[in-house]
């Protein structure tokens, strides 16, 4: 995980005023024009506090509330205001377009690639164990100290096990360190550049770049207007919310402060997952391994994108089964047929699910817990004094669970034990890296009857890059949220059957 | 005792009040007979966001509180 994953940084503090600006204007239905006033409302002071000039500052922040509007990248190198490409851009079709995750190419400062240095810790020792254990004979020991020759180095880091003086570290680009598909390469000025052929949308390395280089799109407004306009827009919430907007702020007052905000209703996201993992239980039992060799799961769609795009031999294989996502807004939508459906996570790559043709009809808007959280800011809600009213309890102890990394294995396998008298060997993985690595194993065919979890983000949902809270903090909650519910199997909700009429 | 009240409301939590909360209350368990801590309701301080996250240490108040300087307060008042 990014080092910086849960650390509050000038960075998140700048990421996130451009979210509430951006609220703030739609909530208003500001003209266009007020648009060009946003990079001088965060940056406002005399000098540049952090780059070169205050000019690149602004421009950057202005880079910012174009992807906050899920303009493309390209809007930015046309020569136009701020209000201009804006008003242009609404007009016409308005709507968050791929690619999801972008580098902002100026705001680049170029990191190093992965390499081997060596540090003036060396004390060009007479042991001198760098260059011994080197496999490929790169270290040679000059005049003051050891040094790399980098053409020869491969990066396996044992000079830098074996130096007793720390004096070798490795130097990583921080937005490549975080992708665990190897998705970041260099333009021809060496910056980073996303391959997008690669490029799964998990958005860990929006999180990972020290300079704020990196930002998906938004559709803050798109969503604002919708429910300005009047439209019936109503939510379904992830799993891992609680706790998320401050611990004071339990899962009942979160659901209020978003009927406050206007919409007409919200549904757990674990109901959905309820119905996920009977679902999946029953593929299980069916298919397992008659039909195919093993089951994967369906939830996290980077995980079934690292399959996509990876190692796609396994893709028949990952459930074709719906994600709790597709369930909960389908349950909305059977029962309010007008509706518009907005989904809240933790998740970046959601927004790219809710494109896809089986899923662009249900959920119409993706928004993280970051941006709902500048939302409420921008709208004036208070999360901390807000009315609740009835407890909410529509999902069981296992379906709450699903935010966890392990949690949806779990659910599953507790289905298949008490329906199907099914216990089934359980392979996990959190991370992309380790996505990737399990699924060639399970191209190898090392699986085989397994039924295997994979989440993009460590730690499971907990670890999005959507999320407000360290993610040790955001399980804790979570585990204790699933602790209060009535049920605890899925089989056991009584929503489900109310639901499927 | 010292008492540091952190205000974790809407606009505190944004610009990283939790941040904060996760280090003070760290701080907290190396000195738990000097410290307490309290999570306080919005302290209707917040209209320019400028001034958040807001910390008392006990009377002082600290506007736009950041990690390191409530922390050094803090030390200031540590037997
Ligand atoms: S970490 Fe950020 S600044 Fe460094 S190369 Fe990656 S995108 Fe550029
Ligand atoms: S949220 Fe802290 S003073 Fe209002």
């Amino acid at each position: 995980m990014s080092k910086l994953k849960g650390i509050y940084t000038d960075i998140v503090k700048i990421r996130r005023m451009v979210f509430a600006e951006i609220a703030r204007l739609a909530l208003k239905d500001a003209e266009c024009e007020e648009f060009d006033k946003i990079p001088y409302r965060i940056i406002d002071t005399e000098e540049a506090t952090y780059r070169s000039s205050i000019f690149k500052e602004r421009a950057i922040v202005a880079a910012r509330v174009r992807m906050g509007l899920s303009m493309d990248y390209a809007s930015n190198q046309e020569h136009k205001l701020l209000s201009e490409g804006i008003r242009e851009f609404l007009a016409e079709e308005g709507q968050l377009k791929e690619p999801l995750v972008n580098v902002i190419r100026f705001a680049c400062e170029k990191c190093p690639t992965n390499a081997h240095f060596v540090t003036n810790n060396c004390r060009k020792c007479l042991a001198h164990p760098c260059s011994i254990v080197c496999p490929v004979d790169a270290i040679t020991i000059e005049e003051n100290a050891a040094v790399i020759d980098q053409e020869k180095c491969i990066n396996c880091g044992k000079c830098k096990a074996a130096c007793p003086y720390e004096a070798i570290v490795n130097y990583e680009r921080p937005c490549a360190a975080a992708c665990g598909v190897n998705a970041i390469e260099s333009d021809e000025h060496m910056r980073a550049k996303i391959n997008h052929d690669k490029c799964v949308s998990c958005g860990q390395c929006i999180i990972a770049c020290p300079f704020g280089a990196i930002a998906d799109k938004s559709m803050i407004y798109q969503l604002l207007r919708s429910i300005k306009a009047g439209n019936d827009v109503r939510a379904i919430i992830a799993p891992s919310f609680v706790g998320q907007f401050g611990p004071l702020v339990s899962a009942e007052k979160i659901v209020a402060a978003l009927k406050k905000l206007g919409l007409n209703e919200v549904r757990e996201v674990s109901l959905g997952a309820d119905f996920a993992s009977l679902h999946e239980a029953e593929l299980f039992a069916h298919d397992i391994p008659d039909k195919q060799p093993y089951l994967g799961t369906s939830c996290c769609p980077s995980w079934t994108y690292v399959a996509d795009k990876h190692v796609p031999e396994v893709k028949e294989n990952i459930s074709e089964s719906s994600s709790p996502m597709i369930f909960a807004a389908e349950s909305v939508k059977a029962d309010n047929q007008e509706s518009e459906v907005v989904f809240i996570g933790p998740c970046v790559s959601k927004k790219l699910e809710a494109l896809s043709p089986k899923v662009k009809d249900k959920v119409d808007y993706v928004i993280t817990f970051e941006e709902l959280a500048a939302i409420f800011v921008a709208a004036g809600i208070e999360l901390t004094k807000v009315e609740t009213e009835a407890e909410i309890e529509d999902a069981s102890y296992y379906g709450r669970g699903y935010a966890n990394a392990g949690g949806v294995a779990a659910a599953i396998s507790q289905n298949l034990k008490e329906q199907y008298e099914i216990e089934p060997e359980i392979s996990r993985a959190d991370g992309l890296a380790s996505c990737k690595k399990t699924l060639l194993l399970a191209k190898a065919g090392k699986l085989a009857g397994y039924l295997i979890e994979g989440m993009a983000c460590e730690g499971g949902c907990v670890g999005g890059p959507g999320t407000l809270l360290a993610t040790n903090r955001g399980a804790k909650y979570v585990s204790k949220f699933a602790d209060q519910s009535p049920y605890k199997f899925a089989f056991e909700n009584k929503n489900l059957a109310k639901d499927k009429n | 005792m010292i008492k540091v009240d952190i205000c974790v409301g809407s606009h505190c939590s944004l610009v990283g009040a939790l941040n904060l909360l996760d280090n003070v209350e760290a701080l907290q368990l190396e000195y738990p007979d000097q410290i307490v801590v309290n999570k306080v309701e919005c302290l209707d301080m917040c209209d320019d966001i400028k001034n958040a996250p807001l910390v008392k240490v006990d009377d002082e108040l600290i506007t736009a509180a950041q990690t390191q300087l409530v922390i050094s307060k803090v030390m200031e008042r540590i037997k």
